[in-house]
């Protein structure tokens, strides 16, 4: 059953009070959260977020197409190392490298 | 012919072909699953993020002996590829070929945009600051879904690195070198 809609999206209260005080310093730091439930709120987006996956907290950047997801759902809690060949997987680093 | 009770000699394989382009380095693409069909079609299971490559592929090199095979006839499915390869017209022949590997030599990769890197390129950089520490080299990297993640080991520690503009400053594949700008609270 989905969450009552009298009672909004939950977000973690502390976490989201971390957010409005980076937004309103302009600040940009990685606030490490272990609440993979808290929605994805719009005050979120440019932030980067250190979400716990059971062993570490995976930074994860937040853009608006994120915005009501659950923070869990981009920290995988299983990690598959593959099997070591090179395959055609893409990286976007965003900095042209110097060849 | 083997008398009653002998066991008839089993018929030797062909030796593998040898790669038409020794030395040279492969990227695999996909890995062969089950026959499909009766007509010597088998699945590919999509190892690349350009599944639409394979319409394209002439010759492609499966296994890790890099057998160098010529395309018959490929259909790009949602989810994966059928593909056929001259020489292969029954599923029973099909069959031996399941779980191996279809390559294409790295000179045949697909063009990236500016700030585009294949995996390979990065796993094993060294990785600095621009303040001049050193992190470590990146061994692996991790999908989130948002952007992509390096995982950098270093002095017995793991440091996770967010692909992202704000933090990765250069990519230098010549020397070997990634330099960053960390966030605060991110090391």
């Amino acid at each position: 059953m989905g969450r009552s809609l009298k009672k909004g999206p939950y977000v973690s209260p502390a976490l989201l009070k971390k957010i409005d005080v980076l937004n309103r310093s302009g600040e940009k730091r990685v606030i490490k959260t272990w609440s993979r439930d808290s929605t994805i709120f719009p005050q979120m987006v440019g932030h980067t977020l250190g979400v716990h996956d059971g062993r570490r907290h995976v930074p994860v950047y937040v853009t608006e197409n994120m915005v009501g997801h659950k923070l869990g759902e981009f920290a995988i809690t299983r990690f598959f190392r593959g099997h070591g060949h090179k395959s055609e997987k893409v990286t976007v680093a965003k900095k042209k490298a110097k060849t | 012919m083997p008398g009653p009770g002998e066991r008839r000699p089993r018929r030797r394989e062909a030796p593998p072909e040898p790669a038409s382009q020794v030395g040279t380095d492969f990227l695999a693409v996909g890995e062969i699953a089950a026959p499909h069909g009766v007509r010597g079609y088998f699945r590919v299971r999509i190892l690349t993020d350009f599944p639409q490559r394979f319409k394209k592929l002439r010759q492609v090199y499966l296994g890790e002996e890099h057998r160098s095979c010529e395309v018959q006839a490929v259909r790009v499915l949602p989810d994966r590829v059928l593909m056929k390869i001259v020489g292969v017209d029954t599923p029973e022949a099909a069959r031996p070929l399941g779980g191996q590997l279809v390559y294409v030599p790295v000179a045949d990769a697909m063009p990236l945009g500016e700030g585009e890197y294949y995996w390979y390129q990065i796993i094993g950089l060294e990785v600095w600051t621009q303040s001049g520490q050193h992190l470590g080299k990146v061994t692996d990297i991790l999908a989130t879904g948002s952007n992509d993640v390096y995982i950098v080991q270093g002095d017995g520690r793991e440091v996770l690195v967010p692909a992202i503009e704000d933090v990765i400053a250069e990519v230098d594949l010549v020397q070997g070198r990634l330099v960053i700008t960390p966030l605060p609270g991110m090391l």
